[in-house]
């Protein structure tokens, strides 16, 4: 048995819609079958009041062994580092963040505000809000880059706009069930089972991205989304073209571009307006090009890319 | 558009660029801001005003500039139709053509 707290801080709650709306194993299949013991999460939790004061602190004192400390959300610090817009259970929710962490045998931050910010620390960040141990690429958040959970471990970070259920599910698994210490991290503390490949990975248009076929309109089934629509398929990390979302699709297959929720400068060059679903150029080359491609590749390998597109790819191929 | 629509086009718009037609070509669209821009006002033309459209567009029946930026290398051109297919513009193009609008 393994006792699991979730906690919220400057959060949508998407991320917790995202998780239960998990299958396989669904959110209920945790409890039942891995022996997971949720001991509080914002939308499952009975208890209120005194009582989930005396829950908190029993987990604080170590009367209830804390297992897995999930997080979602900010830590917010406004106004003045106090922490004061942000309240909960009678204090501060920073307060029980750096408590609980301090206790937990591993801590797992779930989606882009609990790893790195995300959308509250936008500029001008008016919640000062942290991730817990990024605050966006920076490395240091509100618990400091030393942080070690009692297992060793830094922070699990699970990024994500929100996060896909099966990620947060497979790595509370691998916790409950003593596989925590073998999940391979990188160095934004992602594990590398999901976060290793990109976007592009498996993405239905690859084709058409290597051949230099832009779709022009969202939806549109023919094209590539990276030349005028801004997907960032190829300089993001994340599985969402290997493991599909709700098991039958991706933003890329269906015509959105990807926005690149899983990289800690989410959202991209700070919601300046005209940045968004638009391929930022310079000189008429995209600002940001595939990850390891240069400039003078990236022209090179147009201009064989264009000679030798077939006929095929610039036709529609989806006949329904 | 049927393919001998498409040569016939191809031949009117060479025909106006071969005969001189002074088009926009400067300044080349720096970002993607003033890239926007250049679509807004190709936008506001009435569908049928051809020549509007090539001079907005910047076209050139030659390669452009000293990195000799033609219609070939661009992302809007099908090479095998020959034809470039960003919506605002949407005509039949040569491959050593040239428009400000070009992009890869
Ligand atoms: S749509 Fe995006 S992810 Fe898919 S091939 Fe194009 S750039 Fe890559
Ligand atoms: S496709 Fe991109 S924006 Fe969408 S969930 Fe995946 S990483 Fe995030
Ligand atoms: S946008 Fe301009 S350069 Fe590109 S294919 Fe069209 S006409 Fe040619």
């Amino acid at each position: 048995m393994a006792n699991l707290l979730w906690l919220q801080g400057g959060a949508c709650s998407g991320n917790t819609m995202s998780f239960l709306n998990a299958e396989e194993p669904s959110a209920c299949d945790l409890v039942t079958d891995f022996g997971i013991n949720v001991l509080w999460h914002p939308s499952l939790g009975v208890e209120l009041g005194d009582n989930l004061q005396r829950l908190l602190n029993d987990c604080v004192s170590g009367k209830t062994p804390l297992d897995i400390f999930v997080f979602e959300g900010s830590v917010v610090n406004a106004p003045n580092g106090t922490g004061e817009w942000n309240r909960f259970a009678g204090k501060p929710m920073k307060q029980w963040v750096k408590a609980l962490s301090g206790v937990a045998t591993f801590v797992v931050a779930i989606g882009d505000c609990a790893t790195w910010g995300g959308i509250p620390a936008t500029a001008p960040n008016p919640s000062e809000s942290q991730g817990l141990q990024f605050l966006k690429r920076n490395h240091g958040g509100f618990l400091g880059k030393e942080f070690r959970s009692k297992a060793g471990l830094p922070v699990i970070n699970i990024p994500g706009c929100p996060a896909h259920p099966d990620w947060i599910t497979q790595i509370v698994v691998a916790v409950a069930t003593g596989r925590g210490g073998e999940i391979g991290l990188d160095e934004l503390q992602r594990p590398k089972t999901f976060f290793q490949s990109f976007t592009q990975t498996g993405c239905t248009r690859n084709m058409h991205f290597a051949y230099k076929v832009s779709a022009t309109e969202f939806g549109q089934r023919k094209g590539c989304l990276y030349y005028d629509l801004g997907c960032r398929g190829p300089m993001t990390h994340s599985p969402c073209n290997r493991i599909l979302w709700n098991r039958q699709s991706s933003k890329t297959r269906s015509g959105m571009p990807c926005l690149g929720c899983t990289e800690p400068e989410f959202p991209f060059f700070d919601l300046a307006p005209g940045t968004v679903f638009k391929t930022q150029t310079v000189m008429g080359i995209p600002k940001d090009l595939p990850t390891g491609v240069d400039k003078k590749g990236y022209i090179a390998l147009t201009g064989a890319a264009k000679n030798a597109a077939p006929a095929w790819a610039e036709q529609d191929m989806f006949i329904v | 558009m049927r393919p001998e629509e498409e040569d016939r086009l191809l031949e009117k718009i060479r025909h106006l660029l071969e005969s001189g037609l002074k088009t926009q070509t400067e300044p080349f669209p720096e970002t993607h801001i003033e890239f926007a821009r250049i679509l807004d006002e190709l936008r506001a033309l009435p569908q049928e005003d051809l020549r509007a459209k090539l001079v907005i567009g910047g076209f050139t029946h030659t390669p452009y500039g000293p990195d000799q930026m033609r219609c070939l290398e661009c992302m809007y051109y099908l090479v095998h139709r020959k034809w470039c297919d960003l919506p605002e513009l949407a005509v039949p193009v040569e491959p050593d053509w040239w428009c400000r609008l070009w992009r890869i």
